[in-house]
């Protein structure tokens, strides 16, 4: 137990890293998020969500506006247990496979996958073993 | 259906009749939001196409344009635009529903989503309520004008920004959901 957490429980969190990565795709990522209209007309195209009972937690919009909204929301001033706590939202809930469809053009997989390396760069991911205790799909 | 006969004389002649090409349309829609939410589908095409369709071409307004510039588009009768107010409010009455009772809506709703829900729906109640005057015509028009105004000016900051972004991204820009041939994004 001690092994597994070592890697993800003791360095701290660089929060400059972080907020440097936030800058480069600020324009796009941001205008993204704000021009996104909560319609949630892009659950139907979710395998995730129609597989887990029409779930909202599995909501391509959902998946975002909690991750990576959150992320912008509150600038980069992260703490490690919000990043494990998005770990689960980016790589449980989400395979990007790419079928999710918004109406107006807002790409969700590249938001995912860029909340995914925003997790890496901090040695968030999920661990092997991880992987094969969890219920992951 | 052969659409086109080879040229003939140097004149490429097409055959294809009014049925055939109803037909073709109703066929686009296959792979659409018809499928999983037909009411949404219609409910939202009402509202956007009103939305654009009334301020432009209401004779009101374009009265207003002809006393300030001389110039004018061609307006649309009355009571037919007065339906088609009838028919944005019932669409804003629809979202208010949905955002209230359907949880996946509701998961990602707070107040902003209703406050920019009555920044939409603003000029065209004020409008509704100057046209067949009741209460207090001045107040209420200028309300109305207030109202156009505030929703003008919060497009670039709210999510009435997808009012251009739709374009940018459906149709100019060459993405994987671009209505024309498009390549992945990332």
């Amino acid at each position: 137990m001690e092994n597994k957490m070592s890697n993800q429980e003791i360095k701290p969190i660089d929060t400059e890293k972080i907020k440097e990565m936030l800058n480069r795709q600020k324009g796009k990522m941001k205008r993204y998020l704000s021009f996104c209209s909560h319609c949630s007309l892009c659950a139907e195209s979710c395998f995730l969500y129609r597989a887990h009972n029409k779930d909202p937690q599995y909501m391509p919009s959902y998946k975002i506006i909690q991750s990576l909204g959150k992320l912008y929301k509150k600038r980069g001033e992260v703490d490690r247990r919000f990043l494990i706590e998005i770990k689960g939202i980016v790589w449980r809930n989400c395979v990007l496979c790419g079928r999710c469809y918004c109406p107006i053009g807002i790409h969700v997989p590249s938001m995912i996958a860029f909340t995914r390396s925003i997790c890496r760069s901090q040695d968030v991911y999920p661990q092997p073993d991880e992987v094969s205790s969890e219920s992951w799909l | 259906m052969d659409f086109a006969t080879p040229p003939r004389d140097g004149k490429r002649v097409l055959k294809k009749t009014v049925v055939q090409y109803i037909i073709a349309g109703l066929a686009s829609l296959k792979g659409t939001l018809w499928k999983t939410d037909p009411l949404m589908m219609i409910v939202t095409s009402v509202f956007h196409s009103c939305l654009i369709l009334l301020p432009i071409f209401l004779l009101g307004h374009n009265i207003l344009l002809d006393q300030s510039w001389g110039v004018s588009l061609w307006s649309l009768p009355e009571f037919f635009t007065d339906g088609l107010t009838i028919a944005v409010l019932i669409c804003v009455a629809f979202f208010l529903m949905r955002r209230l009772f359907l949880a996946r809506v509701r998961a990602i709703t707070s107040f902003y989503d209703y406050f920019v829900l009555l920044i939409a729906a603003a000029p065209f109640l004020t409008g509704f309520l100057a046209y067949h005057q009741w209460f207090d015509y001045r107040i209420v028009m200028i309300l109305h004008i207030l109202a156009g105004e505030l929703m003008l000016i919060t497009i670039p900051f709210t999510k009435l920004g997808h009012m251009l972004f739709f374009f940018l991204y459906r149709f100019l820009i060459g993405s994987e959901y671009s209505f024309t041939r498009g390549s992945r994004t990332w």
